[in-house]
């Protein structure tokens, strides 16, 4: 069974994470996912692949933390985190986030605070390489 | 040692991800900044976050102790 939380270059099946949620309990009624995914076009520019750079260690952890503290909060009965770190390209994933809930509101609310949490609080960097050159991604609210 | 970590645009900027500085007794977070800061001042002009051990600091009088490891970075923008 894979970790629950997770930074991998590979991709990801979104079949297999909430299967892998679903088995942590019978009590759930509710599961959100979110799917954050390579856009090609950025401020005004076209976008060929997007590469992501992150302090391992300290993400890993911090990713922990964040899954521990959504289950706390907002009383899920289990949660996943996902992230790849590798250069991706228009379309392909990048991160993966679940919240599995007895009911629907818990489910929603703690999979948008997560993706809202890790953004600000997860040592992951991104880079967009375009055909004018490659820029660092200066972080969105 | 301390080892001193860069990331992302940081990283960039300074044109390594890590180097090593010599541990002294009484050694502050403030002193690694200023002796990086003057030599890369592109770099720390937008470094937002440090991370002691990887843990955040935010007290830049914060003693060393010798094998420290730091990491300066941007904001960050994964996700």
């Amino acid at each position: 069974m894979l970790d629950p939380v997770r930074i991998q270059a590979e991709d990801f099946s979104q079949n297999e994470e909430v299967e892998a949620l679903k088995a942590s309990s019978r009590r759930m009624g509710g599961i959100a996912t979110f799917i954050g995914c390579a856009r090609d076009f950025s401020e005004g520019r076209e976008v060929s692949q997007i590469g992501f750079e992150a302090y391992g260690s300290m993400a890993l952890a911090e990713m922990n933390k964040l899954r521990s503290e959504a289950i706390e909060k907002f009383g899920l009965l289990d949660a996943r985190i996902v992230h790849r770190v590798t250069t991706v390209q228009a379309g392909d994933n990048i991160v993966f986030i679940a919240a599995g809930a007895a009911h629907r509101a818990a489910a929603f609310d703690a999979c948008r605070w997560m993706i809202d949490e890790l953004k600000q609080r997860v040592p992951i960097w991104k880079k967009e390489i375009t055909p004018q050159g490659d820029a660092w991604v200066t972080p969105h609210p | 040692m301390i080892k001193v970590l860069f990331f992302g645009p940081v990283a960039d900027r300074v044109q390594t991800h890590e180097m090593q500085m010599d541990f002294s007794p009484g050694m502050t977070l403030h002193n690694v900044i200023a002796h990086l800061g003057i030599q890369h001042p592109g770099a720390f002009s937008i470094v937002s976050l440090i991370a002691v051990n990887q843990n955040q600091v935010h007290d830049k009088q914060m003693a060393l102790q010798d094998n420290d490891e730091i990491a300066f970075m941007a904001k960050f923008s994964g996700g």
